[in-house]
């Protein structure tokens, strides 16, 4: 009994000390509130301001205290640390953009107002310990791959992590949305930062209201530091550009420079925008007196042979300027502007595609432009996610040259 | 080869850091070798059956084909349990006592134990004092995770990747129909009931149930099935007396 009372009087202490701080200054947390974050999260934080319907992921629904980035336990609110970092580094591959352009006060008041949203927060946070990052020197990045199949990753994530494990596809969120786990490849699109040290707090701590489980109750930190570096060794870093080049075909796919363009889905059905799977496709061509062929490969989950199939599309214009005439992909061409030339592939057509464990890779083939340069633009369907028609992943308009 | 496993005590250590959760543990130590003085006192047997009418949907067949772990426990097929009836009796029904109890019953020593075997959650239902450990063990060899979406308790959604795993967690509040489903093998589904006293059961594949000890006293007993709702009902028992009572649900 003696414990309890020891404990009742640290408790009520550390209580004491809570009290004893300044109050927030809520009114000026409200205001900043108001003008930034209101806009996507509602004006009460219901996750429903007049832009959330435009928007997936949808923007969290703030009233009710579910965190997906934390460096505490599972199901306990984040620190105010935690909610200062989402808000100062935003949340990539989602439209949470940084907030650095306000002042550091007005983010710890925003971070406080954020708090008074919701009750969640009458619950301290349990802060998890991480250990020490062994360095990248020391990192075994062979146990890591180990400890990737031992604590089931692949389940979800996949084998080489592209998203498409065997319970990939029936995942649901808390309030049973679907939701796709990481494509763990795409280290840019990671939320919430793709470093050694982010993925080992998002092992440890889980995310919360998605499937992924925290693991601190599994594992101890230090022993779990060699998978967070092999994630993070499987990241494929990114060439974006805006130009492909295309180069002769006797110098062959090894030699040919590969653009990556990144992909986004503008289709709205109720006014929601869906979502699409694609976020990114690699590019590589290659060309001769005739033609130009070109190797296109992006990351899907599942493999769709039957309508909805998976397919791509290549569209060439052969004036480059009219790219602008014609605005992005986003923008099909209207009467004023002549549609490009296309190219459709679909995984009905297998012949020149091969989908290998949660990629695909097609072949595609067009009569050579005339000119050195064309407008060049993809678009990619996932069957699996029901993408047809105009419900489908688009890049913007880049420039393909003849090198 | 497997990575150190982190067991409840040392989990218990870092909670006792924090919050009324830790509180509840030790209240619940120091309770914990007394016998249930209150559930013995008045010798008195609340038994009975749940019936269902109407027609039952056939249980669908799980199919458990993405996970072969899963898929090579289980030579026969395995059914979903969220109505399981045979011969009109209705399985998996929690009844326990809603009103009529003065007095508080410390938690039992004794946990309660849900076990992942099969890629199956056993039992499918139980019932749970608050401040009772719930001990949750990996019998398989394979990744489950445990995400129990409590509405007035605490959520977690932790992993057990390892076969023999255990981890224990208390709820602090009675909560009625706590979900536990594991993502997975989206399949898995377990339901709790939480109380603040001991005097619960969950039908038997007879629909049949026994609660035993209650003093005597009226008393109004619920019976609540995922699908199909709760009905209540009130008794009133005399020391040492046997009521036998009977509940029925309809299926739409």
């Amino acid at each position: 009994m003696k414990h309890t009372f020891l404990l009742t009087a640290v408790l009520v202490l550390t209580g004491t000390l809570a009290w004893a701080e300044p109050a927030p200054d809520l009114e000026a947390g409200k205001q900043a509130y108001m003008d930034n974050c209101a806009r996507c999260h509602g004006p009460a934080g219901a996750g429903d301001g007049r832009d959330s319907a435009r928007m997936f992921p949808r923007p969290r629904k703030l009233s009710e205290g579910v965190f997906k980035f934390r460096t505490t336990a599972s199901g306990t609110p984040p620190t105010d640390e935690d909610l200062f970092t989402t808000l100062s580094n935003g949340l990539p591959g989602s439209r949470m953009p940084d907030f650095q352009r306000l002042p550091e006060e007005t983010r710890r008041q925003l971070v406080q107002y954020v708090k008074s949203l919701s009750a969640a927060f009458k619950e301290q946070p349990v802060p998890l310990k991480f250990g020490t990052d062994p360095g990248p020197q020391k990192a075994n990045l062979g146990k890591g791959k180990q400890l990737y199949t031992q604590l089931g990753c692949n389940a979800c994530h996949g084998n080489l992590g592209r998203g498409n494990g065997p319970s990939a596809a029936t995942l649901v969120d808390q309030w049973n949305n679907p939701i796709r786990p990481a494509d763990l490849t795409q280290g840019w699109n990671y939320r919430s930062g793709s470093s050694p040290k982010d993925i080992l707090i998002r092992l440890m701590t889980g995310i919360d209201g998605t499937p992924m489980p925290s693991y601190a109750e599994a594992v101890k930190p230090e022993e779990v530091w060699d998978l967070a570096y092999y994630v993070q060794s499987i990241q494929v870093e990114p060439r974006w550009s805006n130009k492909v080049e295309a180069v002769k075909e006797t110098l062959g796919w090894e030699k040919a420079p590969r653009t990556d363009l990144r992909l986004s889905g503008n289709f709205y059905k109720d006014g929601q925008l869906l979502p699409v799977t694609a976020r990114a496709i690699s590019v590589q061509a290659l060309y001769n007196e005739k033609e130009i062929l070109f190797r296109l490969s992006w990351n899907d989950p599942s493999e769709n042979k039957q309508a909805p199939a998976d397919a791509v599309t290549v569209a060439l214009l052969q004036d480059p300027k009219m790219k602008w005439r014609a605005g992005s992909l986003r923008v099909w061409p209207s009467a004023n502007n002549p549609a490009p030339e296309i190219t459709r592939w679909s995984a009905e057509e297998a012949a020149s595609g091969s989908y290998q464990d949660g990629e695909w890779v097609v072949l595609v083939k067009r009569p050579l432009p005339a000119e050195k340069t064309a407008g060049f633009g993809v678009m990619v369907w996932d069957g699996g996610n029901s993408e047809q028609g105009r419900h489908r992943s688009n890049s913007n308009w880049v420039e393909l040259i003849l090198k | 080869m497997y990575p150190v496993l982190l067991f409840k005590e040392e989990m218990m250590k870092r909670g006792l850091k924090f919050g009324c959760l830790s509180v509840m543990v030790l209240a619940l130590v120091a309770a914990g070798n007394r016998p249930q003085e209150a559930a013995a006192a008045g010798g008195t047997v609340i038994s009975g059956s749940v019936s269902v009418t109407g027609n039952v949907p056939a249980p669908a067949k799980i199919k458990m084909a993405a996970d072969p772990a899963c898929a090579q426990a289980h030579p026969d097929a395995v059914m979903a349990q969220d109505i399981v009836a045979s011969g009109g009796k209705l399985r998996w029904v929690l009844v326990y006592v809603k009103e009529g109890l003065t007095g508080s019953f410390p938690a039992p020593a004794e946990p309660v134990v849900i076990n992942q075997t099969g890629c199956m959650y056993e039992p499918h239902v139980f019932g749970i004092q608050v401040g009772q450990k719930l001990e949750i063990v990996n019998s398989d060899s394979t990744l489950h995770n445990i995400n129990c979406q409590a509405n007035t308790n605490k959520k977690f959604n932790i992993a057990q990747p390892v076969k023999g795993m255990k981890t224990t967690k208390t709820f602090d509040q009675p909560e009625l129909g706590v979900p536990f489903k594991c993502n997975v093998h989206p399949w898995m589904s377990a339901r709790a009931g939480v109380f603040s006293h001991p005097f619960f059961a969950v039908t038997d594949a007879s629909g049949a149930f026994s609660i035993k000890g209650l003093p005597a006293g009226t008393y109004t007993i619920e019976a609540w099935q995922e699908k199909l709702g709760a009905q209540s009902q009130k008794v009133t028992v005399a020391d040492g007396e046997t009521k036998e009572i009977s509940f029925s649900f309809a299926a739409k």
